[in-house]
């Protein structure tokens, strides 16, 4: 019976790990993945929200910076006249308000003509005009006013503060300018990771502050920005990179607060949690391809050994198959020795007689002797047959050689026809000229024994019965037909006659094996086996073999 | 007294010839017929005393033959002697009436011993009459 070459057992275990790898290492990673993607969705509306929460705190404590200012300018210029504040007392204001850290670097009084009429701080900017200024004609018209950032007379980046005081027919300005520095310090304390950065833009996009990498009164790369209510944030790309950017408009001046930080480095500590979860990942991954290795060797070492269990019970079939074909087939051997036995002790008995009290008169003796040859013709007799027995039984090896097909046929019906004598049966035989073929004994005699056995049970007892047995050489195979003239076999029985256990034998006689294993034995061979039957015409089965054993066949 | 009449019925031609002339010699009359057809014609010629019958033949069954011979002549005593033991023809064979059922090859004395026997029986129950 054929083996299973290793490469069989390589490519299954192969496949099984690959499936169980797959079957394991696929729902991790897709519930991994949406996990990841839920996580990371929650995660960033988390931030968004706090973003947003931050920047309103944030604008909320600008106001109120800002309100301050102006409150503490409305509160002077309601308790000093413009006369009052002459040079030493608005240097003694100033002093009261200017706070510490210094939040306004300096302070002036501006009459109704724009002439800086008062002013305390470090720069000389005493007696210069404002009248043409934008802030002049604005604090003019609403009473106060908050510039944006700008470089003025000083060059120094800063903004102002404006409070109107009307007395009588006229009116004054206290004006003060709030620190750059200090503005800035206020407006970028909110600096989350790396590049989180807050800063203030004004409606034409320009830098108030300069955030932690901008350039004041510089763009800011927002455009001009467009008036909105609350906060608002989403992602944006700035100079190739992405941010995330979250804004809020102050009323009173039009400035815009804006929270900016980079997207990777908003979500950085959630690469990092993905980064452990991606070795986490691995890492069951990898134990499940280890298990998907294990559990496939483990199977595959199973199947291997069922297989070869598989395999020796096959081979231990086909034996016990020959044995039974040998036994069947051998049945009638004992009639024919027993037969000639009988004749050579009757010989032996004779003899006796004769030369039992001498002397011996010479008739007695030439009989003596001519029974004596008679005795040797007999053993003859009963050498072919055993002789024949043996070379039927001495076949066990299951290697491939080249075969006379008509000498070796007519050695196995040398047994089969002292069967046939005992069950009444004429064997003929008809071999016509073969070439010889290359197979393996063993089974080739297993096939015909069982087929002839088939045909003489077939046949046996019948009238007339007879069993031929032909050879030849037909389209490059080697055709043996065995045809028997017995009752044939009925249609519904025919298509089963190959398989295992199917046998119309009564209990004790056949084991319904037999052509199951010539079918595998056949094929085996490279060859076909194939029965014609009809009920009452007789029966012949036909066996077709190669000359050349087929290739990749079992050593 | 006339010898035992025996009819000896095989296929195999140097086995009756060899066992009649060993049972001649003994004081036997032997007949020797080599297929059931031909036994059935000597029988029908005259009674013997008893008949040594081989049970597979080309032309007729041994057992066939046995049934013959009893319906004609039930006192003559038949000894089945076959290469080929069967334990149904064995069943078959004593049922019929057979005296014996032997398998060759079975020691000479021993039959020659149970011809003789079955011989001098089947005569005592013929009346001590010669045929």
């Amino acid at each position: 019976m054929s083996g299973h070459p290793a490469g069989d057992y390589r490519k299954l275990r192969r496949s099984l790990v690959l499936r169980m790898a797959l079957v394991s290492v696929v729902p991790l990673l897709v519930v991994s993945a949406a996990n990841s993607w839920l996580f990371f969705r929650l995660n960033r509306a988390i931030v968004v929200d706090q973003h947003a929460l931050s920047l309103r705190h944030q604008r909320e404590a600008l106001e109120q910076f800002l309100a301050a200012r102006e409150a503490e300018l409305r509160a002077i210029t309601e308790r000093y006249t413009k006369a009052e504040l002459r040079e030493g007392e608005l240097d003694r204001v100033f002093r009261v308000i200017r706070q510490q850290p210094e939040v306004l670097s300096d302070i002036g009084v501006i009459d109704s003509r724009g002439d800086h009429v008062q002013y305390v701080g470090p720069f000389d900017l005493a007696g210069r005009n404002y009248r043409d200024a934008p802030w002049f004609t604005e604090v003019v018209e609403r009473g106060v006013y908050v510039s944006d950032v700008f470089l003025g007379y000083r060059g120094v980046p800063h903004f102002v503060i404006a409070v109107l005081r009307r007395e009588a027919d006229d009116f004054w300005i206290l004006r003060a300018t709030v620190s750059a520095d200090y503005f800035e310090r206020l407006v970028n304390v909110s600096r989350s990771g790396r590049t989180g950065e807050t800063f203030i833009v004004n409606e034409a996009g320009l830098y108030q502050t300069k955030g932690a990498h901008g350039q004041l009164l510089a763009p800011a790369g927002l455009g001009r920005p467009a008036w909105h209510e609350g906060t608002r944030g989403g992602e944006e790309e700035i100079g190739g990179t992405r941010y995330l950017v979250t804004t809020a408009w102050l009323e009173h001046p039009r400035w815009l607060l804006v929270y900016r930080q980079e997207l990777g480095d908003v979500f950085a500590p959630l690469f990092d949690a993905s980064l452990l979860g991606i070795g986490i990942w691995l890492l069951g991954a990898v134990g499940a391809v280890v298990l998907a290795l294990a559990v496939a060797r483990r199977q595959v070492r199973r199947i291997r050994q069922a297989d070869q269990e598989k395999d020796a019970m096959a081979q231990r079939l086909v034996a016990t198959g020959r044995v039974a074909a040998v036994g069947e087939m051998s049945a009638g051997l004992a009639h024919e020795i027993n037969n000639p036995l009988a004749t050579i002790d009757t010989l032996r008995t004779w003899i006796q007689d004769l030369g039992g009290t001498p002397p011996i008169p010479e008739e007695d003796r030439r009989e003596i002797l001519e029974s004596a040859g008679k005795i040797g013709e007999q053993v003859a007799r009963c050498k072919v047959i055993t002789q024949g027995l043996l070379k039927f039984s001495r076949r066990v090896d299951a290697q491939p050689e080249r075969i006379d097909v008509a000498a070796f046929l007519g050695e196995l019906c040398v047994v089969a026809r002292a069967r046939a004598r005992v069950d009444e049966v004429t064997l003929d035989t008809d071999f016509g000229t073969l070439p010889p073929i290359e197979c393996t004994p063993a089974h080739l005699q297993q096939i015909v024994m069982n087929v002839v056995n088939n045909a003489l049970d077939a046949t046996a007892g019948r009238r007339d019965a007879r069993v031929l047995v032909s050879s030849r050489l037909e389209g490059g195979r080697v055709v043996l037909r065995v045809r028997d003239n017995g009752p044939g076999i009925p249609p519904e029985n025919l298509a089963r006659i190959f398989q295992p256990f199917f046998t119309t034998k009564p209990v004790g006689r056949g084991t319904g094996l037999g052509l199951a294993i010539c079918y595998g034995l056949v094929q085996e061979l490279g060859g076909t086996i194939a029965v014609d039957s009809a009920e009452g015409g007789g029966t012949t089965f036909t066996v077709a073999l190669p000359v050349q054993a087929p290739a990749g066949s079992p050593p | 007294m006339t010898g035992l009449g025996v009819l000896l019925v095989d296929d195999e031609r140097e086995f009756t010839t060899a066992l009649a002339k060993v049972l001649r010699r003994r004081g036997f009359e032997v007949t020797v017929a080599e297929g059931g057809e031909a036994a059935l014609g000597r029988v029908a010629e005259r009674a013997f005393d008893a008949v040594v019958l081989d049970v597979k033949m080309p032309d007729r069954d041994g057992l066939d033959v046995l049934s013959e011979i009893k319906r004609r002549s039930p006192a003559t005593e038949v000894i089945l002697l076959t290469g080929h033991r069967s334990v149904v023809d064995e069943r078959d064979g004593l049922r019929t009436g057979a005296a014996a059922y032997l398998l060759k090859p079975h020691p000479i004395p021993d039959l020659v011993a149970r011809i003789e026997a079955a011989a001098a029986r089947s005569r005592a129950a013929r009346g001590g009459g010669g045929a």
